[in-house]
């Protein structure tokens, strides 16, 4: 089967005054329709930049990337804006304080010119339905809204134009654990019925455990570990993985014992 | 005797539309050299009690105020301002969650420094003032103290800010340590890294801390008792171990509940919000 | 907006600013119900009654050959805040569009509007009204186009400021991720957030309008005779300071309470749509 996104040896250099900084170097990898691939890295590993190439914010300095086999332009047409959506970590900055919830859902309706206008209203209803939103929260201002319920809104945002693959930026982080719980069943609800792939952002590893199918591990611009969810956490390979599972905070014993074991390990 | 005792703390804020409650009566003990965790979500109500404590609050209009914090046998809630200010700085100290944006980006460190150790001693030179600043940055395992001291904050990474941040907070030996989410800011390797840098420098100078954070997993590590709190109310208190090992309250238990495990087990299936969780609080008994 | 309506309530300058300005413009669109020599607004002489200090008939007195002062100053404010409703209709749009052009857009264009916006607000205002209307004739159409000219760049700063603010927020790079045109950003995400400041500093403008369009009436340049004007008529009657004061005080003072008004509510809306921020 044709991976629904592969990356061909991406490389993004950022060059400011004199300086060059090497942001992504050399990433391969495939992500197949229905997967939800974690990338995990901490600050400067190059996630976000992995995240802005695939969005086709700006353009890699070398590689390509493939859309279900097809390569994608340096500049993207509507179709190719419809096929990848996103969801951002800070939902008080994803929505327009000025623009109402409705209004900020149908934009993408008008854009990708879905439905017919006089029944986009309902559309909007059933967008927020299926976050488990009030219809009558659209004509309300992000600001009535509290950070879980402005986070399903961009959820919602982000599946109104019928968009297989979705990047998730950190979209839990900025919540309470107690909301977190709740947007993360969300997604994973939402992935199994509307058969999503999702490319999971985080540095939180175990968020990973519970969501992800894959995990690609970054490590300074460069992919270091790509495995199975459940091998990577019974036996991290690259030094690195190992590092960042050994300095996670836990609440259980159990968690405790795993992380000393990888510690011990190492020593 | 307890570094600080807080009794029965009340806040309010009046707004024109109406006053409103932030903490309906807390109370909370720290004992000399203790680490008193405060745990909550946003908005609970954790970050405030810290401003109070140090005084932050009170200058504000519309804010009132009502109950005791002791601190070292003085209540700081009837100090006159000046003493209050006396006492920031010097016998109470506070760790940001930012470090980055709580140094001034416009000044190197060294006289930031100075600044902060003049405030306990303000005739000290500024030979005396670098030279004992590099002996902090030494106990923050900052080896090459001149080149920090001429730096600017924003030359230097989020951990080695922190860091600093850290020393300085402690340069003047307080009593008492206020650390609001530490290391949140942080990538989770140096989160690490500076947590157990601070707790073996509080355990060196016998400080007192209180501790605040979301995050179970940081706070489990660092303290030693535990104090929940949710809404402006605490819920459960208790030794740290005692807590997570047999937590019996329903928002404790919701919290542990809704974090993800690094060994797995799915995602947790937690209500938001629950008419229990606003139960009467659950002390547990004193370790012997 | 009722909460605005309650918050102006509640702040008793801004309240008189709404009074004063209500009167301005009661006064101005009822100027031929309300004055009591309508067409005292022309050239009408009338010269058994000139100069004559306030009386019962002419609550303000009358000017030098005549004609009630009172009705020449409600027809004054007609063509001042017609003056100042069209400068802004025509400045505010124009600088708003290229100050989120200058903002969103950014590179060329940021360098572009922004070095031409520079070079606008070096000039002196006065001094480039004056010089436009030196090479045009000193008509009121010409007027207008002079200080058309000098306002635009107040807004194009102001909005690029804002609107390279709002440019990194999240909710722009969502409609950017969707596929939304670039106009849609700049005029339906971006100006949005934009409205609250222009709009005070409109309120507070409307007042500097009518004050520059006077200075330059004073100057000669402005509007000219027979219509009335408040600065032609501080002009006028300064000469005969200080024997006929109303001549001077009374068309003065309307000034004070035109711009005055505007100002208090300008700064009435400044606290409430900026603490909305």
């Amino acid at each position: 089967m044709t991976p629904i996104l592969s990356l061909r040896h991406l490389c993004k250099t950022f060059r400011t005054a004199g300086h060059e900084v090497q942001a992504l170097v050399d990433v391969s990898l495939d992500v197949a329709g229905g997967e939800c691939l974690a990338i995990v890295g901490e600050s400067g590993s190059g996630k976000s930049t992995l995240a802005s190439l695939v969005l086709g914010l700006y353009p890699p300095t070398t590689g390509e990337i493939l859309l279900e086999g097809r390569v994608l332009p340096a500049t993207r047409t509507l179709v190719h804006r419809r096929a990848i959506q996103l969801v951002q970590q800070n939902p008080a900055s994803a929505l327009n304080p000025r623009r109402s919830i409705g209004a900020s859902l149908r934009l993408a309706l008008d854009v990708h010119g879905i439905g017919a206008p006089a029944e986009r209203r309902s559309r909007v209803a059933a967008l927020l339905a299926d976050v488990g939103l009030s219809a009558d929260l659209a004509s309300r201002a992000p600001s009535a809204l509290s950070g879980g319920q402005r986070q399903r809104v961009a959820i919602a945002r982000a599946l109104a134009c019928g968009s297989r693959l979705v990047v998730l930026d950190e979209p839990t982080s900025a919540l309470d654990v107690l909301v977190q719980a709740e947007v993360l069943r969300l997604l994973a609800r939402l992935q199994a019925e509307h058969g999503l792939t999702y490319l999971f952002i985080t540095h939180d590893l175990a968020v990973v455990r519970n969501i992800a199918t894959r995990v690609a591990v970054f490590q300074r611009g460069r992919l270091v570990e790509l495995a199975a969810t459940e091998a990577l956490f019974t036996d991290p390979r690259h030094p690195y993985t190992r590092r960042l599972m050994a300095a996670v905070p836990v609440i259980t014993e159990e968690e405790k014992a795993m992380r000393d074991r990888l510690a011990w390990e190492d020593a | 005797m307890n570094t600080l005792e807080i009794r029965d703390l009340r806040l309010s804020f009046r707004l024109p539309v109406g006053t409103v409650e932030v903490l309906h009566g807390i109370s909370l003990r720290i004992a000399r050299g203790e680490r008193v965790a405060l745990v909550g979500e946003s908005g609970s109500g954790k970050s405030v009690t810290a401003r109070i404590i140090l005084g932050l609050l009170q200058e504000q209009r519309g804010v009132r105020l009502a109950g005791d914090i002791v601190f070292q046998g003085r209540n700081l809630l009837r100090l006159p301002p000046r003493e209050r200010r006396a006492v920031r700085g010097t016998r109470i100290s506070m760790i940001f969650q930012d470090p980055t944006s709580s140094l001034n980006p416009v000044f190197r460190i060294a006289p930031q420094f100075r600044e902060v150790l003049a405030r306990a001693t303000p005739d000290l030179s500024e030979k005396a003032a670098r030279a004992r600043a590099a002996e902090l940055l030494d106990e923050v395992a900052i080896p090459d103290a001149a080149r920090v001291l001429d730096s600017y904050p924003f030359q230097l990474s989020g951990g080695m800010n922190q860091r600093i941040m850290i020393a300085m907070a402690l340069a003047n030996r307080p009593a008492l340590l206020l650390a609001d989410e530490p290391g949140t800011a942080l990538d989770v390797t140096i989160q690490a890294q500076t947590l157990d840098l601070m707790r073996k420098l509080v355990v060196d100078h016998g400080t007192s801390v209180l501790f605040i954070s979301h995050n179970l997993g940081v706070v489990r590590e660092f303290a030693d008792r535990t104090y929940v709190i949710y809404r402006g109310r605490i819920v459960e208190a208790g030794p740290t171990e005692a807590i997570f090992h047999d937590p019996r309250h329903a928002y404790t238990r919701a919290l542990m509940a809704a974090q993800p495990r690094i060994t797995g087990g799915g995602l947790p299936d937690i209500p938001e919000r629950s008419d229990d969780f606003l139960a009467p609080l659950i002390e547990h008994e004193a370790a012997p | 907006m009722r909460r605005t309506a309650r918050i102006l309530a509640a702040n008793p300058l801004s309240l008189l600013g709404v009074l004063l300005v209500s009167l301005v413009i009661v006064g101005a669109v009822f100027a031929p119900v309300l004055a009591p020599f309508p067409d005292h607004r022309g050239a009408v002489v009338d010269f058994t009654n000139f100069n004559k200090p306030p009386s019962a008939t002419h609550v303000m007195g009358t000017d030098v050959v005549g004609r009630d002062l009172f009705t020449r100053i409600l027809y004054a404010y007609r063509i001042s805040l017609l003056l100042a409703v069209v400068v802004l209709a025509i400045a505010v749009p124009i600088g708003v569009t290229l100050g989120l052009m200058a903002g969103y857009l950014g590179g060329w264009w940021e360098y572009a509007i922004m070095r031409l916006t520079d070079v606008f607000l070096s000039i002196p205002p006065l001094v480039l009204a004056i010089s436009i209307m030196g090479v045009l004739a000193p008509t009121l159409v010409n007027g207008m186009i002079a200080v058309t000219a000098m306002w635009w760049p107040w807004y194009t700063r102001l909005v690029y400021n804002i609107a390279r603010g709002e440019k990194v927020e999240g909710y722009v790079l969502a409609a950017e991720v969707i596929g939304a045109s670039r106009i849609h950003v700049m005029f339906r995400e971006i100006l949005p957030n934009c409205i609250p400041a222009v709009l005070t500093k409109m309120t507070l403008d409307a007042g500097f309008v009518i004050l520059i369009v006077s200075s330059l009436s004073f100057l000669g340049l402005g509007v000219q005779p027979p219509t009335p004007d408040l600065g032609s008529m501080v002009a006028e009657g300064a000469r005969y300071l200080p024997d006929s004061w109303w001549l001077a005080v009374f068309p003065g003072l309307a000034i004070l309470v035109a711009v005055f008004g505007f100002n208090l509510i300008g700064d009435g809306l400044r606290d409430v749509l900026g603490a909305d921020r």
